[in-house]
């Protein structure tokens, strides 16, 4: 009774490889009998994971969305689960993959045909946040005073979170990775990123697809992009790894105290010490030799390296087991609502509805109905007087600026959803259908998944922040 | 308010004694003149409390840092931001601090006098509660007799048979208990957001009681009487150090004589710094529906 599982997946759909998990969330009421219900959630474990696949692409600016579907299906399969028993999750494009021709049309249709509320991300700081909570970097965090940073070195991208105390404070991402550059064994540049052309030319090395290099000047390369995004992490604004950042801009450090490595390049950071160039291009790429050079380069800086839970697998696992919140157990939803995807925020400051409502109508699409979720942050006290008069103030503006739309979508920070909700189904006479939540913060510009109830108390939340970044 | 004039006052009182004392600042004086400190203050706080004449109301979270020189100071107000709980506190020597000691000690007193309280009238004739009494007699006499906070005297019983709505499918009852303060504090809040959550749900309210020195098993008698279908008691909780004006909601499917107190549900603690008081009357209103949809009440509900 006290206790309930919900199955979660994640899809990590990436430059070269596509991966899975499915995982059991564990949601036990936490809270005390005598009080208000409060269900967390206390468990989360991996339940399957697929094998590593290659991405398949129709052509260079395209990935076959029939192959990936089939793909899909064969996997839930495996895990022997049904679209149906899918709670909540969710599908992200890594990497360079974001940039393909057909990527959005693909996330949307992946996310329909993943489950009802597997919902589609992407976007280099919400991976970065995926990443460090899948390699375990957020929960480390709270156990120590210091910044944890976790660095997700793939293919194309090095997504970097900073976690203080279980919260991400800041995030960065470099163009480093594996397949940067792709070499055969006899030393053949195959493919070199334009997106490191900057750097190099910094650091005069004459490097050139077609052009065959020896192993010596190819781990000069590896070992200075390690020093300069190793640089940059330990708050050096002269290194040239500002070259190597993503948005052209590197974000004032937190001092960081340990520091973990996650992704393909971060699995091989141990084990990875080749000797040769046939050693280096196993995959066809510099990922080992980068791997050493990090590993290596590491040991120069201030911060410890820590071991991740999860390496290759971190964004995926992030993404499947750590993107879902579950909101406060006492709220108000009008049946039928449930799920929806997409809504975007609009903070309510100083309880000023009419002000909050014109910003949302300029900045949201205005004939959407919902146009937005309305997220009512932390108050100090609240009386039913307040209550009474924010609901009276929502529903007489709602109604006359948004007079097309009868769904009012409310969130609240405070443990008062139930008891706003029931005030504003009354104050509209039951002519606004109302679904208000609490116990989630966002924040304006975040977009919002709420998903089917559970037990009818209480729904699971995935909150997209997307407007994250101070750099 | 009535809060911040005792903090005002113990502030004042800190400063006259560093003056007499000629210490500059708390912090350094040595554990010496401290323990003087206290003496002087033990004969002072007293009267002081008196001349405030006003029952303390709340718990005092005091997140001064006391500590010199914390290790971490975040960690220390994460801690701290946890727990109402007095950690954190500092010391003097063995003891603690006179200002902490004089906290603890206006805490204590404010629970103390919150026995004494009462519910005023005006809030009563707000919410047009029909007012009856147990046979407690006298404060004294009910905190010596519970077993007299559980009856009604024989002429509030007449007026509840004439005055009152009998069957009501909800009967509403407010008792001071031992806290008028959680009556006084939490019944604004309370008790229309549960009015409010009642009609959501489509349920009627008969005429809401208040009883004077009630204890929450009144609600059998009044079940007697009255027989609703279910009876919310709410009630002032015994006193403590960290609130006095915590309010608890009883609730109970055909309350009738003898009734155990497993068939009892409770949601407690209800205060602003607890159960959110406005949400927690709305959630008073699902448990009733519950009762009604599974006829039970106490340990046999599911909710």
């Amino acid at each position: 009774m006290d206790e309930q599982w919900i199955i979660s997946v994640g899809i990590d759909l990436g430059t070269s490889t596509m991966k899975l998990i499915v995982s059991r969330l564990k949601l036990a009421r936490k809270s005390s009998p005598f009080g208000l219900p409060r269900f967390e959630i206390v468990e989360r474990l991996l339940a399957y994971e697929s094998e590593v696949t290659s991405t398949p692409l129709l052509s260079e600016t395209e990935i076959d969305m029939a192959e990936v579907s089939m793909w899909l299906q064969k996997e839930y399969q495996a895990a022997g689960i049904r679209l149906s028993d899918i709670k909540t999750g969710a599908v992200i494009i890594t990497g360079e993959t974001a940039n393909k021709g057909n990527a959005k049309q693909l996330l949307h249709s992946l996310a329909d045909r993943a489950g009802d509320f597997v919902v589609a991300t992407a976007g280099a700081d919400l991976e970065s946040l995926l990443a460090g909570k899948g390699s375990g970097a957020m929960k480390r965090s709270l156990q120590m005073r210091g910044v944890v940073c976790n660095v997700d070195v793939g293919g194309g991208t090095a997504n970097t979170s900073f976690f203080r105390r279980g919260h991400m404070v800041e995030t960065v991402t470099f163009h480093v990775g594996g397949r940067l550059i792709r070499l055969r064994p006899d030393g053949e540049v195959t493919y070199l990123s334009a997106a490191i052309r900057p750097w190099l030319d910094a650091n005069g090395f004459k490097l050139q697809a077609g052009q065959t290099v020896s192993f010596g000047y190819l781990k000069e390369v590896a070992r200075q992009m390690s020093r300069s995004m190793l640089d940059c992490l330990a708050g050096d604004t002269n290194s040239t790894g500002a070259l190597l950042s993503v948005n052209g801009k590197v974000p004032i450090m937190p001092p960081v105290e340990e520091l973990m490595v996650s992704g393909g390049v971060g699995g091989m950071l141990i084990s990875a010490n080749p000797r040769s160039l046939p050693e280096t291009a196993v995959y066809g790429d510099f990922g080992p030799l980068l791997a050493a050079c990090l590993r290596e380069e590491a040991r120069h800086y201030p911060f410890a390296l820590a071991v991740p839970d999860y390496t290759f697998r971190a964004t995926v696992i992030g993404a499947g087991m750590q993107s879902t919140e579950i909101s406060g157990a006492t709220i108000h939803i009008s049946p039928g609502l449930l799920p929806m995807k997409n809504i975007p925020v609009l903070k309510l400051d100083n309880l000023e509805v009419k002000k909050a409502i014109e910003l949302g109508l300029q900045v949201y699409d205005a004939d959407a109905c919902p146009p937005f979720a309305l997220f009512i942050p932390q108050l100090q006290t609240v009386t039913y007087e307040l209550i009474r008069q924010l609901s009276e103030s929502l529903v007489a503006h709602y109604r006359t600026m948004i007079p097309g739309c009868r769904t009012l979508i409310v969130l609240c920070e405070n443990d008062m959803g139930k008891a706003l909700g029931q005030a504003l189904k009354l104050r509209s006479s039951g002519e606004l259908s109302i679904v208000c939540v609490d116990q989630i913060k966002v924040e304006f510009g975040d977009y919002l998944d709420l998903g089917e109830p559970i037990r009818d108390t209480m729904i699971p939340v995935i909150v997209k922040t997307l407007a994250f970044h101070s750099g | 308010m009535d809060s911040l004039d005792l903090e005002e006052m113990t502030t004042r009182i800190m400063q006259e004694l560093q003056q007499r004392l000629g210490t500059t600042s708390e912090e350094k004086g040595t554990s010496q003149s401290r323990i003087n400190d206290e003496f002087h203050q033990q004969e002072q706080l007293p009267s002081a409390v008196v001349e405030s004449n006003e029952s303390f109301t709340g718990p005092r979270h005091n997140r001064r840092n006391n500590i010199p020189q914390p290790r971490s100071a975040e960690m220390l107000e994460e801690l701290q931001a946890a727990t109402p709980a007095r950690i954190g506190v500092w010391r003097a020597g063995t003891r603690p601090l006179t200002r902490e000691m004089l906290l603890f000690r206006c805490d204590h007193a404010g629970a103390v006098d919150t026995v004494y309280g009462e519910v005023s009238d005006k809030l009563i004739e707000k919410f047009q509660l029909f007012q009856v009494e147990t046979l407690y007699e006298n404060t004294e006499n009910y905190l010596k007799r519970p077993d007299m906070g559980r009856l009604l005297t024989d002429e509030s019983i007449d007026r509840l048979r004439s005055g009152c709505q009998k069957r009501a499918q909800v009967q509403i009852v407010v008792s001071d208990g031992l806290s008028a303060n959680a009556i006084e504090h939490n019944l604004s809040d309370v008790y229309p957001s549960l009015m409010d959550s009642l009609n959501a749900y489509g349920l009627k309210a008969g005429t809401p009681i208040f009883v004077k020195g009630g204890r929450v098993a009144v609600m059998d008698h009044i079940g007697e009487i009255l027989e609703p279908d279910v009876l919310v008691m709410l009630i002032g909780e015994r006193p403590g150090l960290v609130s006095s004006s915590s309010m608890s909601a009883y609730m109970c499917y055909r309350p009738r004589k003898g009734m155990v107190e497993s068939a009892r549900t409770v949601l407690s603690n209800i205060h602003q710094g607890g159960t959110p008081p406005v949400e927690g009357g709305a959630h008073i209103g699902t448990i009733v529906s519950k009762m009604l949809e599974q006829k039970t009440s106490g340990v046999k509900l599911v909710i």
